[in-house]
């Protein structure tokens, strides 16, 4: 593995979260629509969630959700500004801490379905 | 006086005997496109002073342990530009790098030869691609109008604006850090858009237009995804990143 320091960490970063978005996005879409084919079907693809890689994915998509939209921030802020640039680094730990903290408020919330399921 | 004097051209005798002397491992990926089918991992002992560089060791294991290695360079004095290399991870000029900076004594340091470019032997690599991304940016002052007796005046501040990038050497560091790079051999690299900035951005020159054009292709400045391993990477201290995105932001201006 190259040794980079953190821009490439918050590049590797950001392309698996995008990634992670992109699928999470697409079984949305189709377990949502999957109702055209009637409730048991629906229900048949739902139950699956229950899953604990499932649930444990919950905290994770929220995660991935906020370092994305941060980190995208973070981008643009570097392409617009010299600044962002210089402080390119901090940044990033910025977005790190509130990847974190809301991670962790997600993981706080969902306790309970993270534990028992339904 | 002739104290001053003693004390000078004892010291560094007194200092020569002082230096003690790490053993060290030189871990080297060799590859000979005539025996091997892979590249492997070959080991070498040395002993090196703490001030010797990287290319000190790996002449040492060329001239006394192993005829065979092959690697470029030059001027080894950090100007030619040809000795680049992934030592302990990261890309660097050996002659720009001390042993003390990258092991300690028993410790081992790894060389690859640097990233995305075709390995012809062992740390030697085609740079054909580097620089075929280099003429395509055209690397040469493009100024039709006839020139003056004295010279083109620039004054220190538009000087200024293209004196960092005027300072790469072309040694591929920065270009075979980058991992779109690595991942996509089209993208022209953070090398040829710091030499495309050192024309865009010099007032003399009047094809910045095209070379704008020739950074707003698919090959060019939008593939930079920031990632700073070229900045890190510099052995010139070119902070690349931010010149990348000038020139992205000088595209994008132009289009306005």
């Amino acid at each position: 593995m190259y040794k980079g320091r953190e821009g490439q960490w918050a590049f590797l970063l950001h392309r698996l979260s995008g990634i992670a978005i992109l699928a999470y996005l697409l079984i949305h879409v189709f377990s949502i629509g999957s109702f055209m084919f009637g409730e048991r079907f629906y229900m048949a693809i739902h139950e699956t969630y229950d899953w604990p890689g499932f649930r444990v994915g919950l905290v994770f998509i929220t995660a991935g959700v906020v370092y994305h939209a941060f980190n995208g921030l973070r981008i643009i802020v570097m392409d617009f500004t010299g600044a962002g640039v210089a402080y390119q680094r901090q940044m990033w730990y910025g977005v790190m801490l509130i990847t974190l903290i809301s991670g962790l408020y997600a993981a706080w919330t969902l306790l309970p379905r993270l534990i028992g399921g339904y | 006086m002739t104290q001053t004097q003693h004390e000078t051209s004892t010291a560094p005798a007194a200092a020569q005997q002082a230096l003690p002397m790490l053993h060290i491992k030189v871990k080297i990926l060799r590859f000979d496109p005539e025996k091997d089918r892979k590249a492997h991992w070959e080991t070498y002992a040395i002993d090196a002073q703490a001030g010797d560089r990287v290319l000190d060791v790996i002449n040492e294991v060329k001239w006394y342990q192993d005829h065979s290695l092959t690697f470029r360079r030059s001027c080894m004095h950090g100007i030619c530009g040809s000795d680049a290399m992934l030592i302990n991870g990261r890309n660097r000029l050996a002659c720009k790098t001390l042993v003390r900076d990258v092991a300690k004594d028993g410790g081992t340091i790894t060389i690859e030869p640097i990233r995305g470019l075709k390995v012809e032997k062992d740390l030697l690599v085609d740079m054909e691609p580097f620089f075929d991304s280099y003429k395509a940016i055209m690397p040469y002052f493009i100024n039709e109008s006839p020139a003056p007796a004295a010279e083109r005046i620039q004054s220190e501040e538009e000087a200024e604006r293209m004196a960092q990038s005027s300072n790469c050497i072309l040694c591929a560091c920065c270009t075979t850090s980058c991992p779109i790079f690595w991942v996509n051999g089209s993208y022209l690299g953070p090398a040829a858009i710091v030499q495309a900035h050192r024309f865009i951005f010099d007032t003399r020159d009047e094809a910045t237009e095209q070379r704008l054009n020739i950074m707003n292709q698919n090959t060019g400045v939008w593939r930079c995804r920031t990632a700073y391993n070229c900045t890190e990477a510099c052995p010139r201290d070119i902070p690349i990143t931010q010149l990348i995105e000038e020139v992205k932001r000088a595209v994008m201006y132009q289009q306005a």
